[in-house]
């Protein structure tokens, strides 16, 4: 029982252990704490990386957008400076050569951005009535306007193609402060420049547009001046915007990935911006940049539009977020899961011990019950026994002369009987006690114990026995490990069928326990029997040939495998018989 | 001595055992009177002369057994101690029982011994040597008429 105690203890010791694993360790959170974080983190990087990158996008986005606008209006300039070229190089352009040149450029592919390409000539009030009537000599119609009160005039004296300018032709530059500025800043400056926004007298639905002036001057050469530069001015080829027209193409508003809106001073130039355009209410990026434009400074206002938005549209980041936070719930699921485990293994454990004890008890109950009645029932067997053993000595000693030689016989039979009877009731006795005492351990010299039994059984004469002098000492129980030792010498001795014999007694460690071996030269018994001499009351012989109970190895068999041991025979019918049985090296003390 | 010689009382249910110990004490050639009782209440009914049994005479010397019906030898012992006058009463307890706390409630009784059936002897005759020696050297508490 003791033990048992302290088994409970120690398993009370291990189940602590895994009520404590049954919970959710730190550890566990931990782990999930940090994986979690790490995946925020993650997460964090990648967003920040994707905006950045976005950012450099966009950056570059509006870069390219401004420099083209500013290459196409390169590429215009060139085209007015190849008309000041053709007016240098000759000292009257007349008007059929400057519509062969216009035509020439092919406007229509070449520039589709202007509205067309022109001459405006300088006069002063004095020389206009001449400049008409040398100009109506050719066209008729021609005619300058609209009446202004300036000083000087600037009338577009060719515009090519004439069809869609008609609105143009004559038009005197000077009328309008705007178009009057720029275009004496171009005089001025000798380099091409552009008027504030404007609304062209050509375009009808009237967006907004610019000028674009390039001066020529007497000579050829651009004076070095501005006196010389005013005094030599001829006038300048111009070509009319009209804004939509200049952003169409490459620049049009399905080939970018941005918003462009450009004013000049506060006034719109140009606005691709649709309405209601979310994108364009709340902009993650903004690019404002004021640009020079050839005497002008253009504001140019960029936010990405859908397109930008949707190539830009990158859910890496979500993907690792989700994805993250995907394997951490895994993960703390796989603990709950775990943990969860853990509690059914050790309720089910739980439930088996249990029962387990409950079987146990009720094993034990049983045996003591088992025990109790073997004794009694021996016990009171003994009494009735006893008497009828006195009645047969009374009725044999009382008429001994007077009874007929068959009833002595039968009375002779009845006492072998009686006496084996006694015999049983004692082994019956001696079983049911067997193992049933918890002895305290002590060391035991084996060698010494096996001779003791020799001498107290004082052998038949003819009888030896060997006894292994390497015998062990023992931390065991003596009295149960001598009565096995005892019973299988005395078996081996009893079943003897010479009038002399040896019995050999051995020992081989192996470990834990130890393996003892009786061996004797006697008969052997046949293998057949070999699962039936250690079950009680089973002998091999006759009864009245041997008296013997068929309890001697029972009660081996029972002893030894109290302290775990095993027991063994091995007979090969020959000659000789050899029983082991192992025994435990150190039996626990008693606690 | 002679001229009280001790009565013995057997206390047994078992006839034959009794019928031992009567054989024993005849081949012993031990005349001494030998009153039987079948149990503890028989037993006592005979120490106190009640009833309708005459009552034993001092001195005299109890085999009791310890396992017999209506009243067994544990709670006629229990009464002898009791009893004023059968106090100093010499009790053996002849019995089959050889169990440990059996010896040991007997003697806590004060016995005078324990005897096992089954060391008695052959047909009881160490008993009855042991008693034949018993009588002829050990002195009895005195009898109470001669007080």
């Amino acid at each position: 029982m003791g033990s048992h105690n302290e088994h409970t203890g120690d398993g009370a010791i291990e189940r602590q252990k895994l009520v404590r694993a049954g919970g959710l360790h730190w550890v566990h959170w931990l782990v999930v704490a940090f994986s979690f974080l790490i995946t925020l983190g993650a997460w964090h990087v990648s967003n920040e990386q994707l905006t950045k990158r976005i950012e450099e996008k966009f950056q570059r986005e509006a870069d390219q957008a401004i420099e083209m606008v500013r290459e196409r209006m390169m590429l215009y300039e060139n085209a007015l400076w190849g008309a000041v070229a053709l007016h240098d190089a000759s000292d009257s352009v007349t008007y059929p050569e400057w519509v062969t040149y216009a035509n020439s450029l092919h406007i229509d592919t070449t520039y589709p951005g202007i509205n067309g390409i022109g001459v405006i000539l300088h006069l002063p009030s004095d020389d206009l009535t001449a400049f008409i009537a040398e100009q109506r000599r050719q066209r008729p119609d021609f005619n300058v306007h609209p009446e202004h009160s300036e000083s000087e005039h600037w009338p577009i004296t060719f515009i090519e193609p004439a069809e869609t300018n008609r609105a143009a032709i004559g038009l005197d530059m000077a009328f309008e402060r705007n178009r009057h500025k720029a275009i004496r800043r171009a005089r001025d400056s000798g380099d091409a420049q552009v008027t504030g926004p404007i609304s062209l007298v050509q375009d009808a639905k009237k967006t907004p547009g610019f000028l674009f002036y390039a001066p020529f001057y007497r000579g050829g050469a651009k004076p070095r001046t501005i006196d010389e530069r005013r005094e030599s001015i001829v006038g300048v080829t111009y070509a009319p915007f009209i804004m939509q027209k200049l952003m169409k193409g490459t620049l049009s508003r399905q080939n970018r990935q941005v918003h462009l809106a450009i004013s000049d001073a506060g006034s719109v130039l140009y606005d691709d911006t649709q309405h209601g355009d979310s994108a364009r209410q709340q902009p993650r990026f903004r690019e404002k940049v004021s640009i020079g434009v050839y005497g002008r400074t253009w504001d140019f206002d960029i936010t990405p539009n859908e397109r930008f938005l949707t190539a830009t549209s990158d859910n890496q980041p979500l993907v690792i977020l989700a994805g993250g936070i995907a394997i951490d719930t895994l993960l703390f699921g796989l603990f709950v899961l775990l943990s969860r485990a853990n509690r059914r293994a050790l309720a089910y454990a739980d439930a088996v011990t249990h029962e387990l004890r409950i079987k146990t008890e009720y094993l034990e109950l049983t045996n003591t019950e088992l025990d109790q009645f073997a004794y009694v029932a021996s016990h009171d067997l003994r009494s009735p026994l006893e008497g009828i053993k006195k009645l047969a000595t009374w009725v044999s000693a009382d008429n001994a002369d007077q009874l007929p030689e068959k009833s002595v016989r039968h009375l002779e039979q009845m006492h072998r009987r009686i006496t084996r009877s006694e015999h049983l009731l004692d082994d019956l006795l001696q079983y049911s006690r067997a193992g049933r005492k918890d002895y305290q351990s002590h060391p035991v010299d084996c060698g010494e114990m096996v001779r003791g039994i020799t001498e107290l059984a004082s052998l038949p004469a003819g009888f030896t026995v060997d006894v292994d002098p390497a015998m062990p000492t023992l931390v065991t129980p003596k009295t149960p490990l001598e009565q096995v030792m005892r019973n299988l010498i005395s078996n081996a001795i009893k079943h003897h069928d010479r009038e002399d014999g040896t019995v050999t007694v051995s020992c081989r460690d192996r470990g834990a326990q130890v393996e003892f071996e009786v061996r004797d030269d006697g008969p052997g018994i046949d293998p057949r029997f070999h699962e039936q001499v250690f079950k009680m009351f089973e002998t091999l012989r006759p009864r009245d040939e041997l008296e013997g109970s068929g309890m001697g190895l029972a009660i081996v068999k029972k002893l030894v495998e109290r302290y775990g041991g095993e027991i063994t025979v091995e007979s090969d019918r020959d000659r000789g018989t050899v029983f082991r049985f192992s025994w435990p090296t150190k039996w626990p003390e008693k606690s | 001595m002679e001229d009280t010689a001790i009565t013995l009382l057997l206390v047994d249910d078992d006839d034959v055992d009794v019928e031992a110990v009567q054989r024993a004490l005849k081949h012993a050639r031990i005349a001494n009177p030998v009153v039987r009782a079948r149990d503890g209440v028989e037993a006592l009914d005979i120490l106190r002369g009640t009833g309708g049994q005459e009552q034993i005479t001092s001195p005299y010397l109890i085999l009791l057994d310890l396992q017999m019906p209506r009243m067994n030898g544990f709670q006629v012992l229990e009464q002898i101690r009791e009893d004023e006058r059968l106090r100093t009463s010499v009790v053996f307890v002849l019995t089959t029982s050889q169990a440990e706390r059996d010896r040991l409630k007997a003697y806590e009784q004060h016995v005078a011994g324990y005897i096992a059936k089954s060391n008695a002897g052959a047909d009881f005759s160490n008993l009855v040597e042991m008693l034949r020696m018993y009588w002829r050297i050990v002195e009895f508490p005195p009898v109470e008429t001669a007080v």
